[in-house]
């Protein structure tokens, strides 16, 4: 497995490719000592992240009227 | 009251199981849903589709797979027979394999996601962005990151193999990321 040096396109691919997986192969390893020294792979990490967390923050509740409305359809009202 | 009593009270007929099966699972429903259509109204409608489903067929459920991933499954299925119906997607930047992941425009954010719930500004953004991402990438992305499900049951949902799911994930991750960079990044 090739485990030189790795470029800034390949950190920014493996980061989309395995964000949020514990993965310690050789390639693994130096894709993550890259991460460590370089600002603009960081800050592509950072911005993937930031994105699937806002995703994750925009949510929306069910008010009281729609859970009616919800149950009159089903009729299950109680 | 487990949730598997309740499955069988349900299927025996007893509605205040299936009204509580409903209530139990409301706002999961609802808020992937939104998530899927980015409007309130259509949500309401695919909620209510959904639980309606599950209503009529809950006696042929048999159980083998969590309830949960049956009504994932229902609201994919509602969300890409839509998508299918609605306007085509334009393809070309998600297919652009040299474009989606780019080194130049690397910036700061100048925003962070725990201002999500009182910026209107940014939840515009947000759907914009997403609405750009076609349907068969976006609930791989939902599921995937936003709902926190494995895999191998986001693959089981959207009857995609495991690599198949996880090209369309790295697809989605960038095309989003490089969407919200253009409106987010100080640069701009």
């Amino acid at each position: 497995m090739n485990t030189e040096k790795a470029t800034c396109k390949e950190v920014m691919n493996h980061i989309c490719d395995n964000l949020g997986e514990e993965l310690d192969s050789p390639r693994c390893v130096a894709i993550k000592t890259h991460l460590d020294s370089c600002d603009s792979c960081k800050k592509y990490f950072t911005s993937v992240e930031t994105t699937i967390q806002f995703y994750k923050k925009y949510n929306v509740e069910v008010d009281d009227n729609t859970h009616k409305r919800l149950l009159d359809f089903l009729g299950l009202e109680d | 009251m487990s949730e598997e009593l309740l499955i069988q009270k349900a299927q025996n007929g007893d509605r205040a199981a299936l009204a509580q099966l409903v209530k139990n699972y409301e706002q999961t429903v609802y808020n992937f849903s939104f998530k899927i259509c980015r409007n309130k109204e259509r949500a309401e409608h695919t909620m209510q589709e959904t639980f309606l489903s599950m209503v009529k067929n809950i006696g042929q459920f048999s159980g083998k797979s969590k309830l949960s991933t049956w009504l994932y499954t229902v609201v994919s299925n509602n969300c890409l027979m839509l998508a299918r119906s609605q306007k085509k997607h334009d393809y070309s930047s998600i297919d652009d394999e040299d474009n989606l992941i780019s080194e130049e425009n690397i910036a700061d954010w100048k925003i962070t996601p725990d201002q999500i719930s009182e910026n209107n500004e940014l939840k515009v953004i947000l759907d914009d962005a997403i609405q750009n991402l076609p349907a068969e990438y976006r609930v791989v992305f939902l599921l995937r990151d936003v709902e926190g499900l494995s895999t191998e049951e986001t693959g089981k949902i959207t009857e995609l193999s495991i690599p198949a799911v996880k090209s369309r994930l790295h697809r989605a991750r960038a095309f989003l990321r490089n969407e919200l960079n253009k409106k987010l990044s100080y640069e701009h």
